[in-house]
């Protein structure tokens, strides 16, 4: 036994041990995906073109109003021309789409007049929303849809807002204030509409009509009504994220409840528990003390991908999707395969007439090499996975490229040393120990 | 079949794969073009990721009767849409049509909600516009342009143009045949499945890669006196390492049909299915198809090469009853006749 070899043995295990030793005390566990806990995940596309700018700022907004309704592992990544929201475990469901989902600009518009639109006289008034344009004169409901509001042309944006706060003084209230801009705006606003009616719009949807009580406001401004205490949060939160600079499209929306998801987690481990446990035997049987090995090496790259992804979770807020658990479910056969291809060249050897020992040294260069071209091959399927796609497939190129990393490092630093150690301490002079034995009927037939 | 299996196991197999491929490539090219032709005529069954439109999942008390989520489904006006059973755990309905614009989501649900006994909570739903499909479709039609390119050059460079062509042909055998099955069995395509196709593409690449590289690396240690021709080196190649492809096989396969029987058909978790499926008709055909399809078409072409077919001509004249055997006699001889002794003690050697 080369000394090289058992230290670097021994520095795998070592090092295996201490990384999930340090990730199970520091309490890491991999962040589970929304198909995997339950939760919402959200795909959003611009309608239009728009800069880059433009879509880190409303990436960034969008990131503001899923931390303000308090999503414990929120997962929102640009990827490519599409942002993929994540909301693993969020509770309100219905609320987090809606939330994320408000993309349109806030404005304030003058009430000029309030219809009935129950009545169907008045249904056709209503704007489409393809006409609901700034500088007109539009006929909107409000967000119980009980009201109808014909509105003036807007006076101001929600970009100008600069805080939005709820806050309970004898009654739920919400304080706004404004940039040095807005103020401005504002304060003009409220000298045309003195006494009268303005309506806050969002999406096409009155949220609120407070009236205007003041004539001037020097960039502060309190909405007083007869909010509860959700409904002056949920104004807050829309003055303050209201405005996102580019408009959105929805593509794909998915609510996953929380017994689904739990449900596809159990059968996922269940499925994947059975399955190593029938690789496991299977290599026992065929390569007997070498089956032993592989499955020791499948134990440390399990170890060290647990960690990995537990630390991706913690650091990242990376989660672990369903396409990636079906990733790594995959790549045990890669792993395995690592193990296969080494051994099968051992026993070639041996049958030509060499030693075990010497066999289990001699074949690892070219074994090895097998592994790295091979290898090679679902690295680079993994990168342009990465690189080009979205979503799904993403997720699942990301835990392919992982995995076959760590089978790279394990084949090489703790399979190579293990099977050279038990070749000479185990198997010795014995092949039949390695599944190499002249009676084999029993196992292969 | 034991015999052989006992064979195998002690590495005495020496089949003639080349002698055969003509007949199984001919088998293969049939099989594919009815996939082709399945496809075109069925169509695919594309899953609302593609499609667009809403898809609800229901778990309802087990009283509660297809009919019942039909009726449901009706009242918010999708009367066309499609109601299925899950069957596997308990009962799950799985709903699939377009959401009217005059209902909202909440109401949909609740109606579904109240016709399963169930809380409103517990329904899962997805509701994708027409247009993700495309974007969907186009990156992973880009990422494939640029994934085989990227496999033709890297298996050029690695080992030869018509290794690439080998593989890259046996890889649109799996594909073809993949998809075909998918065609006739009318199986749901979605995003998963997609991932599916892709994985079959790199393990068969995979499997593929791992038959050349023996191929080249016996090639290389054939002395420059040997007379063995192509066909032979082939078949030497694919003897020694059947038993590594059948293994791979063997333990790729085992958790994904876990995968599929426990994971899916026991414990109902569906999400899991539409990927296993391709996956395991993958798996195998990759690992048939790296044997039987990649490595016969490289025999054929390399063997219109001047040096090769020289090799075939003097084989001809000279004429052997046990060609394979021979030839691994022949190959066993050169390596050891290049390199050290068979027991090579080297002390001190680095790595």
């Amino acid at each position: 036994m080369r000394r090289s070899h058992l230290v670097s043995l021994i520095l795998v295990v070592v090092f295996t041990a201490a990384s999930l030793a340090g990730v199970l005390s520091a309490g890491w566990t991999p962040v589970l995906g929304v198909q995997l806990q339950g939760g919402v995940e959200v795909v959003l596309r611009p309608a239009d073109e728009v800069s880059d700018e433009q879509f880190e700022r409303a990436i960034e907004i969008i990131r503001n109003r899923v931390d303000a309704i308090g999503v414990a592992e929120p997962d929102i990544t640009r990827q490519g021309t599409q942002v993929v929201i994540q909301l693993p475990g969020v509770k309100d469901k219905q609320r987090a789409v809606d939330l994320i989902g408000q993309t349109a600009e806030l404005r304030f518009r003058p009430v000029l007049q309030m219809f009935d639109p129950t009545d169907p006289d008045q249904l056709d008034v209503l704007t489409p929303p393809q006409e609901d344009d700034v500088s007109a004169t539009v006929a909107l409901l409000g967000s119980t849809g009980q009201t109808g509001f014909v509105l003036g042309p807007a006076a101001l944006t929600g970009e100008v807002i600069e805080e939005a706060a709820a806050t309970f003084q004898g009654q739920w209230i919400v304080n706004v204030s404004f940039n040095d801009e807005g103020a401005v705006l504002f304060d003009q606003m409220a000298v045309a509409n003195y006494g009268r009616q303005v309506a806050i719009v969002l999406d096409g949807v009155v949220e609120s009509a407070p009236t205007i009580n003041a004539e001037e406001f020097n960039g502060q401004a309190v909405i007083s009504g007869s909010f509860d205490e959700a409904e002056a949060k949920n104004l807050a939160l829309v003055l303050r994220f209201g405005a996102l600079p580019v408009e959105f499209e929805r593509d794909d929306v998915r609510t996953v409840s929380a017994t689904l998801g739990e449900g596809t987690l159990r059968a996922g481990i269940i499925a994947g528990l059975v399955g190593l446990a029938l690789v496991g035997a299977y290599m026992l049987l065929y390569y007997r003390l070498l089956g032993l090995v592989a499955i020791c090496s499948l134990a440390t790259s399990g170890a060290i991908l647990w960690s990995i992804v537990a630390w991706l979770g913690e650091s990242r807020g990376l989660a672990l999707t369903l396409a990636g658990a079906t990733g790594i479910i995959v790549s045990i056969g890669v792993q395995v395969d690592s193990n296969i291809v080494y051994y099968e060249r051992i026993k070639e050897e041996v049958r030509r007439g060499r030693a075990v020992r010497s066999a289990a040294d001699g074949s690892f260069r070219a074994a090895f090499s097998t592994i790295i071209w091979a290898d090679l091959a679902s690295l680079i399927g993994a990168g342009v996975l990465y690189q080009l796609t979205s979503g799904t497939v993403r997720g699942f190129a990301l835990y392919l490229g992982i995995t076959t990393l760590i089978d790279l490092a394990v084949s090489y630093f703790f399979m190579r040393p293990l099977v050279i150690l038990v070749a000479r301490r185990l198997v010795g002079e014995r092949p039949s120990r390695m599944g190499l034995s002249n009676i084999t009927a029993e196992v292969t037939s | 079949m034991n015999f052989s299996l006992k064979v195998l196991y002690r590495g005495e197999n020496a089949w003639d794969f080349i002698g055969v491929s003509r007949r199984v490539l001919m088998g293969s090219a049939i099989v594919v073009l009815v996939c082709v032709v399945a496809i075109f005529v069925r169509g695919l069954n594309l899953g609302i990721e593609f499609e667009g439109g809403g898809v609800w999942e229901i778990p309802a008390l087990s009283e509660v009767t297809t009919d019942e989520i039909r009726d449901a489904a009706s009242d918010v006006g999708m009367g066309n849409a499609r109601v299925q059973r899950i069957t596997g755990g308990d009962a799950i309905f799985r709903v699939r049509g377009e959401l009217t614009p005059s209902e909202s989501t909440e109401s949909v649900i609740s109606e579904f909600a109240k016709a399963a006994g169930v809380d409103s909570e517990t329904i899962s739903t997805r509701s994708v516009s027409p247009s993700f499909g495309d974007e969907v479709a186009g990156k992973a039609r880009r990422a494939l342009v640029v994934f085989l390119i990227l496999i033709a050059l890297y298996l050029t460079l690695r080992f030869e143009w018509k290794m690439a062509l080998g593989a890259l042909i046996a890889v649109a055998h799996d594909i073809a045949f993949t998809v075909g099955i998918y065609a006739i069995f009318q199986f749901e395509i979605s995003p998963a499945t997609v991932v599916a196709f892709l994985t079959i593409m790199g393990y068969s690449l995979y499997d593929t890669i791992v038959v050349f590289d023996r191929v080249k690396d016996n090639e290389r240690s054939l002395s420059a006196k040997s007379r063995m021709t192509y066909p032979d080196l082939a078949n030497v190649s694919l003897n020694q390492v059947i038993m590594r492809s059948v293994n791979t096989s063997i333990t790729s396969v085992l958790p994904v049909l876990s995968l599929l029987i426990v994971g899916s058909f026991v414990l109902g978790a569906t999400s899991l299915q539409g990927f296993s499926i391709a996956l395991l008709i993958g798996l195998i055909v990759g690992s048939y198809s790296s044997l039987f399809v990649a490595m016969p078409i490289v025999s054929e072409l390399k063997n219109r090469e001047s040096h090769w077919a020289e090799q075939e001509r003097s084989a001809e004249v000279l004429g052997t009853s046990n060609a394979i055997e021979d030839a691994a006699a022949v190959l066993a001889a050169d390596r050891y006749d290049r390199s050290s002794p068979p027991r090579p003690r080297k002390k001190g050697r680095k790595r």
